[in-house]
């Protein structure tokens, strides 16, 4: 372990002696810990010795999401492997004040932790905190809802799924799937947030490239129940689509598409087990689907990435995790979906890539105790 | 002082001395269970996010001493914040001018509020909520997107230390030493008193209901905004955020509570909520230390909060009158 760790520091070395390496080239794990943009800058901090002592400070923790997200941590962090890397975990949700998550992250610096996780209650609160955390030698890895970089930090990882590449993945997915190709309905999240914008903007760039397709688009605030009314009244409107892609709130989408009893067309949603379990009941009647996600567990990749930096190895500032998709043909029962496991548990949560294959069982067995 | 003058002082204090009592062994818990002892750091970080919530929380003290109560303060601090984030990224005088301009901005608030509730004759709970929305929506055309520059040097001396005293806690202290203990014996701050407890009975004997009243709300705002003000200091940044200025009003309201003031009015006062405030904090910074289970800790959250309510409401069993247990 030792001598590799030497070995990748001297390579890296060699590498940054060399000059004109491309970053990617020069970071470790490329697969898993990929570059948000080519020629981004990476962090490498010196090396230390492990087992190390990793904090999270988590804000909200009201809904399903940040639930299995914990859950997921918990279960990763048990796994033999990252367990001996890990001397220990602590975890603290602070709700939705700023500060409080502020003084949250100030307590883990001052309290001697060698790397501190965050899910951010702003993109912008936390330079001054950052600052310290920098002064004090404390790496930080943010994910999910990540900062705003100032440029100035050598000690901050971000870790997130690429929402634009998204819209556009499920974009292509249906123009290449849908058997005509005259209207579309575009079912969006929540106004004025910025993973509604960007999904919605990749979405848009991949359906340009036909610009024979009406896109009529509804609002279901990625809410099974809105988007279930939204789609019923589109489609008594409009009459039929050839396809829907919608950003959330998947099954109610679909719920909608089998009651207005016109036959079933290709769908693109996100990763709730339900809807991937309606693609597979339903995949022979013509439901032709697609599914993909803001995954819980990019909590894992953070905390792997947080081990790997405080080892010594170079990283991307900023890592766009692989987004886990799964279509019609692809489903697997037990590893992309979980028929005995609820609607409402995010099923795409694996990232093979990384090497890190939590199932169903795995994350609801962590308790979160 | 004699004997009998503590006596009926700890009377009239009971539920005040009471939190203070449990917050002092809450925070010595606190610091008992540090695992690399105290510093000034751990002290600054608990005065920092303990402050701003003292603030609010006495911003919301005065109008529910009035009998009223005012939904809009954490709004007003969310407005201090954004209009402070694009004042205070200057030096010498134009910092002056910014705290000062977002301090009136502040008053302005209250005025609004003042209007509303005392003149209007709105229900306070009704038109605090609808200028709430008023407040964020003049933050977000301030602040669309999350951000700010504000002077490092000027953010990093008022959110750390003077000779290992947190400064926040030298300003908290500073409001209630120069402002609220002079303020309670005027003929105004008296006068709040008197209509919380009894509006009509204080209007017979001539006291000036709508002078006092405006005053709180005006009063109220200027707090809140000294807490928009801290706030944008510890974030050195701004967001116009909906989500935040509910959290501090909420959390402004109960700390109220904990700390003595009766929801009816008349009873109470801002050292009370100070303390009740800093309870709020610490509740937080023992699910630290004690390392609770994440799962658990919005329960073990809500428990401990109970008992803090409770062991201050221990001085109203004793009633003076049977008749007010059914008020």
């Amino acid at each position: 372990m030792k001598i590799s760790n030497l070995a990748a520091c001297l390579l890296a070395g060699a590498m940054l002696a060399s000059g004109a390496m491309p970053a990617n080239a020069a970071t470790y794990d490329p697969q898993c810990f990929r570059a948000a943009a080519a020629a981004g800058a990476t962090v490498q901090l010196p090396a230390k010795h492990g087992p190390y002592r990793i904090a999270f400070a988590n804000g909200f923790i009201g809904n399903g999401w940040r639930v299995q997200m914990i859950q997921t941590l918990r279960a990763y962090a048990a796994q033999p492997d990252v367990a001996k890397q890990i001397k220990e975990l602590r975890i603290v949700s602070v709700g939705t004040d700023v500060s409080a998550q502020i003084a949250a992250m100030d307590n883990f610096i001052n309290a001697g932790f060698d790397a501190i996780l965050i899910d951010a209650n702003s993109p912008t609160a936390f330079k001054p905190v950052l600052r310290r955390a920098q002064k004090a030698g404390v790496l930080i890895v943010s994910f999910d809802n990540t900062f705003d970089r100032t440029g100035k930090e050598t000690n901050l990882i971000q870790v997130n799924q690429d929402q634009r590449a998204m819209g556009q993945m499920m974009g292509d997915w249906l123009n290449s799937t849908m058997k005509e190709k005259k209207s579309v309905l575009e079912v969006r999240g929540v106004p004025g947030n910025s993973v509604d914008r960007d999904r919605h903007e990749g979405f848009r760039a991949a359906m340009a490239k036909d610009p024979g397709v009406q896109i009529t688009e509804v609002v279901g605030n990625w809410d099974d129940g809105t988007g279930q009314k939204a789609v019923a009244d589109a489609l008594a409107v409009h009459g039929n689509f050839d396809g829907i892609y919608t950003q959330g709130g998947s099954i109610g989408v679909t719920h909608a598409v089998m009651d207005a009893g016109k036959g079933f067309i290709p769908i693109a949603g996100e990763g709730e087990n339900g809807f991937r379990k309606l693609i597979v009941a339903h995949a022979n009647d013509g439901l032709l689907g697609d599914s993909a996600g803001q995954s819980p567990a990019l909590v894992a990749v953070a905390l792997k990435a947080a081990l790997a930096a405080l080892d010594g190895r170079a990283l991307p500032q900023e890592i766009a995790v692989p987004i886990p998709e799964a279509n019609y043909k692809t489903l697997v029962a037990g590893k992309t979906y979980f028929p005995d496991v609820s609607d409402t548990f995010f099923a795409a949560s694996d990232f093979p890539v990384c090497s890190i294959n939590l199932g169903a069982k795995d994350i609801l067995g962590a308790s979160g105790k | 002082m004699n004997g009998s003058d503590i006596r009926l002082f700890a009377r009239h204090n009971a539920i005040p001395l009471l939190a203070g009592a449990v917050f002092a062994a809450m925070f010595v818990l606190y610091l008992a269970l540090q695992p690399r002892g105290v510093t000034v750091g751990t002290l600054v970080t608990a005065s920092n996010k303990g402050v701003l919530l003292a603030l609010i929380a006495c911003a919301q003290t005065l109008p529910v001493l009035t009998g009223g109560i005012d939904l809009s303060v954490g709004a007003i601090a969310v407005l201090a914040n954004c209009l402070a984030s694009t004042l205070l990224g200057g030096s010498g005088l134009s910092l002056v001018g910014g705290v000062a301009a977002t301090l009136a901005a502040g008053a302005l608030a209250g005025g609004f509020n003042a209007v509303a509730v005392v003149w209007g004759r709105l229900q306070p709970i009704i038109a605090t909520l609808a200028t709430s929305s008023i407040f964020y929506g003049i933050s977000l055309l301030l602040r669309p997107d999350p951000g700010g520059d504000i002077n490092d040097d000027f953010a990093s001396a008022l959110t750390g230390d003077i000779h290992g005293i947190p400064t926040t806690l030298i300003i908290l202290l500073a409001v209630l030493l120069l402002f609220w203990l002079p303020f309670r014996r005027t003929l105004i701050g008296r006068g709040v008193y008197a209509v919380g407890s009894a509006e009509a009975a204080a209007y017979m004997s001539g006291v000036r209901i709508a002078r006092s009243k405006a005053c709180a709300y005006v009063l109220s705002g200027v707090l809140a905004s000294l807490a928009g003000l801290l706030l944008t200091l510890i974030a050195e940044s701004a967001q116009a955020s909906a989500i935040q200025a509910g959290d501090l009003t909420l959390n402004a309201i109960a700390a109220v509570v904990i700390g003595g003031t009766s929801l009816f009015g008349g009873i109470g006062g801002l050292v009370g909520s100070v303390i009740g405030a800093f309870i709020l904090r610490t509740i937080g910074d023992l699910l630290f230390v004690l390392a609770a289970s994440p799962l658990w800790q919005p329960l073990f959250q809500g428990l401990i909060l109970l008992a803090a309510v409770s062991l201050g409401a221990i001085p109203l069993l004793r009633n003076r009158n049977r008749l007010e247990s059914f008020r």
